[in-house]
């Protein structure tokens, strides 16, 4: 024993024993105290919810996973997950993945008849809903136990969105989740710089492209990787020109219209794209613009909430958000997409999963969403201050001009075919071929056509 | 037979069953996991090929060779094999010269050679996929230190990964950076081992060190080369990760690989009938030409 310990008794001195019970009743008090505040802030929440005639607890005990990708959607949800289980006492685990390894892996997932993911994110819908993946909606929009009409108001979600997992008998496999529409992002100080207008016509914005093109910046960037999902921007192109993707049945993206429509794509980044524009994905369009290393990108509404948001763009200041420009006088059409989530078919708390989407998908989850700058399906989050202020006012009003002009029967013919990632990955092909400038638009556009109806079974 | 010999035969049977056992007990594991990872998945496909299905579409029926026969009579696939071969060719090619002078280099003890030998063989310890996003930021035309330096040198920029031929070219580079170490290591270990009397006669001879490179030191190394082709061969042939981080095939088909095809065929499409026809036709392939490589190169033979 040293002279430090001599004379300590290994015993709790009074005092001590008094503090130390002090200190650890406060450790054992404190998560209860402090669920109780949260959860007295949640019940306040949950108000908005407690009101519709909802049996919420119906699937107390209940655990349910969702899976997805890493995408707006998931990142403006997740928060609020704790609120859909103290307002239904359903325990949800999330299993959210990078895009492309998510959609990969989930039809492999679901036709090995996995009874999870119980809600899932979804683009291929007809793939889905023919391969018995989905579990039909419509029954249970009419179990009143489970959704309350008057109070989930239906009307509130955008048109294109609403008629979007509207199959052809009618049956609804899927919630909208997220209403993009294609919009035209401009560099406005550049454009200043050199006298030019915000185009409105695609002459006028092959022309701006071409004299904003330097050896250091692109007049334009967008996605042209050969890849299916790199098509959304040109698939804008090609409507705007009158060109279709699928018609009864067909391909047909190498009809004259939709050829002029590649055509006028695959110019501007072939004169005007940066250099390797050909590998280009979304994340690098959308880096060179926020980098002011492009000045015109045009892509999905949701690049909005990143290029004005000064921490991670340089051009927050002067982007400017547009409508889709016209071909001649054509209408402008926008390509759109709404994201959607299904319900396992073979899910064991297919109850419950319901429950979730419609929390999810409801007003009051919309509008809380919607102030993190997530593109809701709902109107009244769109018209909402929260959404405005976090995705910017004039984005908003550009994307809504376009969801307006986007015809979503025109998308849903291909999204909705059961082998729609082939028929999108011919058309990327093709056009990466036309970019290459190794075959004409209107050749390899006639090769992709038929690649793909070769292809189709149905 | 006498007692003795009885229990003798009974023991030495009872010895025989007990190693039989015993050679069951250890080999169980692996017979287990080859079974499950491999026989089965390979049973299954082969099966599947037969057939016409595709995920979203069931059920599936019954197709005889009908995705054989439609597989070579696409275009798609004998451009895929066409990529792949020269591909291969030109990575393995290109690794076996440089792995092979490196290791000839290297094989003198002087100064600084191990700390080279060291480095030399780093690549090898990184892992595949992560060198290959580093490498998909180092291509990146106009944010990528290529053309930085490229630039830096007053030389024009690059579309390292935007046209056919270019983009084929940066995948064999990448392969060579992360497997050239590989051929190193197996031919400094042949060189390591060689004897070393036919280099002093050959020296005493007066032969200069090129005609020891080539008449002695090549002929001795073969074994040790034709291993090293071998497993990188079957290797580049199969290459997925650079590919697919990379390229993912493009620009239009231009680097869509034998297996980029099947995959995207089997998990893109889920068209899982043709995808694993593809599939099924490269295992043939590697099968077949490793054969007729160990048949010639008689590596497998032992000498009399």
């Amino acid at each position: 024993m040293n002279d430090d310990t001599k004379g300590k008794s290994p015993y709790l001195s009074r005092r001590a024993f008094g503090r130390t019970a002090l200190l650890t009743g406060a450790a054992i008090a404190a998560p209860a105290i402090l669920g109780r505040a949260a959860f007295a802030q949640s019940a306040d929440a949950l108000k908005d919810y407690t009101s519709a005639n909802i049996d919420w607890k119906r699937e107390a005990g209940a655990e349910i996973m969702v899976g997805g990708a890493t995408h707006p959607w998931s990142n403006a949800v997740t928060p609020f997950i704790p609120q859909f289980t103290a307002l239904t006492g359903i325990k949800v685990t999330t299993d959210f993945r990078s895009e492309t390894e998510f959609l990969t892996a989930l039809p492999i997932k679901l036709a090995s008849g996995s009874t999870t993911p119980d809600v899932f994110m979804y683009l291929a819908y007809g793939q889905g809903i023919t391969a018995g993946w989905l579990e039909p909606l419509n029954a249970y929009y009419g179990n009143k136990d489970l959704v309350d009409l008057a109070w989930y108001d239906e009307q509130d979600v955008l048109k294109p969105a609403r008629e979007y997992p509207l199959w052809r008998d009618g049956e609804r496999y899927a919630f909208p989740i997220t209403a993009e529409a294609q919009t035209l992002y401009v560099n406005k100080a550049m454009l200043d710089q050199k006298g030019l207008a915000t185009p409105k016509t695609f002459d006028e914005m092959l022309k701006v492209a071409r004299a904003l093109k330097t050896s250091t910046t692109a007049g334009i960037a967008m996605r042209a990787k050969a890849a299916g999902n790199a098509t959304f921007p040109l698939t804008g192109f090609l409507y705007s020109y009158g060109g279709e993707l699928m018609k009864d049945g067909r391909v047909v993206y190498d009809s004259p219209e939709a050829v002029a429509g590649i055509e006028m794509f695959t110019t501007m980044l072939r004169e005007a794209g940066p250099i390797g524009v050909s590998n280009y994905d979304w994340y690098e369009a959308l880096g060179d613009f926020m980098q002011g290393a492009a000045a015109m990108t045009s892509d999905t509404s949701n690049f909005a909430t990143d290029i004005s948001n000064p921490t991670k763009s340089k051009v927050s200041a002067q982007a400017q958000f547009a409508g889709m420009p016209t071909a001649g006088d054509k209408p402008s059409r926008p390509n759109m997409s709404c994201w959607q989530a299904a319900v396992n078919a073979k899910s064991r708390n297919k109850n419950a999963a319901f429950l979730f989407m419609i929390w999810a998908t409801s007003k009051a989850t919309s509008l809380q969403t919607s102030a993190r700058g997530l593109a809701t399906t709902r109107a009244s989050a769109w018209e909402s201050d929260g959404f405005k202020k976090a995705f910017g006012p004039q984005a908003a009003e550009a994307a809504v001009l376009n969801l307006k002009n986007a015809d979503a029967d025109l998308a849903k013919r291909v999204r909705f075919h059961p082998q729609s990632p082939q028929i999108l990955n011919e058309l990327a092909v093709g056009v990466s071929l036309a970019l290459s400038g190794s075959e004409s638009a209107a050749s390899a556009m006639k090769k992709a056509a038929a690649k793909a109806n070769a292809a189709l079974r149905t | 037979m006498t007692m003795a010999t009885k229990a003798a035969a009974g023991s030495a049977a009872s010895w025989r069953r007990e190693r039989g056992y015993f050679i069951l007990m250890m080999l169980t594991p692996a017979i287990v996991l080859l079974t499950g990872l491999i026989l089965v998945p390979f049973v299954v496909g082969f099966g599947v090929s037969f057939t016409d299905y595709i995920l979203s579409l069931p059920p599936a029926q019954f197709a005889g060779f009908g995705n054989y026969l439609k597989l070579v009579s696409t275009p798609e696939f004998w451009d895929a094999l066409r990529v792949t071969l020269i591909f291969t060719v030109a990575s393995v090619a290109l690794q076996t010269v440089i792995g092979l002078g490196l290791a000839v280099l290297l094989h003198e003890e002087t100064r600084g050679v191990p700390v080279l030998r060291a480095i030399y063989l780093l690549p090898m310890a990184v892992t595949p996929i992560a060198a290959v996003f580093t490498f998909r930021m180092m291509f990146n035309p106009s944010l990528g230190v290529f053309n930085h330096l490229l630039v830096s040198m007053g030389l024009p920029p690059q579309d390292w990964l935007g046209t056919g031929n270019m983009a084929l070219f940066s995948l064999v580079l990448v392969d060579t950076w992360q497997h050239t170490p590989f051929i190193l290591l197996i031919i400094a270990g042949g060189l390591a081992s060689l004897p070393g009397e036919p280099f002093e006669a050959a020296k005493i001879d007066g032969a200069t060190p090129w005609q020891i490179f080539y008449m002695v030191t090549l002929p001795l190394l073969k074994p040790f080369l034709a291993i090293a082709l071998l497993f990188r061969s079957i290797d580049a042939f199969k290459t997925f990760d650079i590919i697919y981080v990379l390229t993912a095939g493009g620009p239009g088909t231009a680097t869509t690989t034998l297996n980029m095809y099947a995959y995207k065929q089997a998990i893109e499409f889920v068209s899982l009938g043709y995808g694993s026809s593809v599939a099924i036709v490269m295992l043939a392939i590697i099968t077949i030409v490793t054969q007729i490589f160990l048949r010639r190169s008689r590596l497998l033979t032992v000498a009399d």
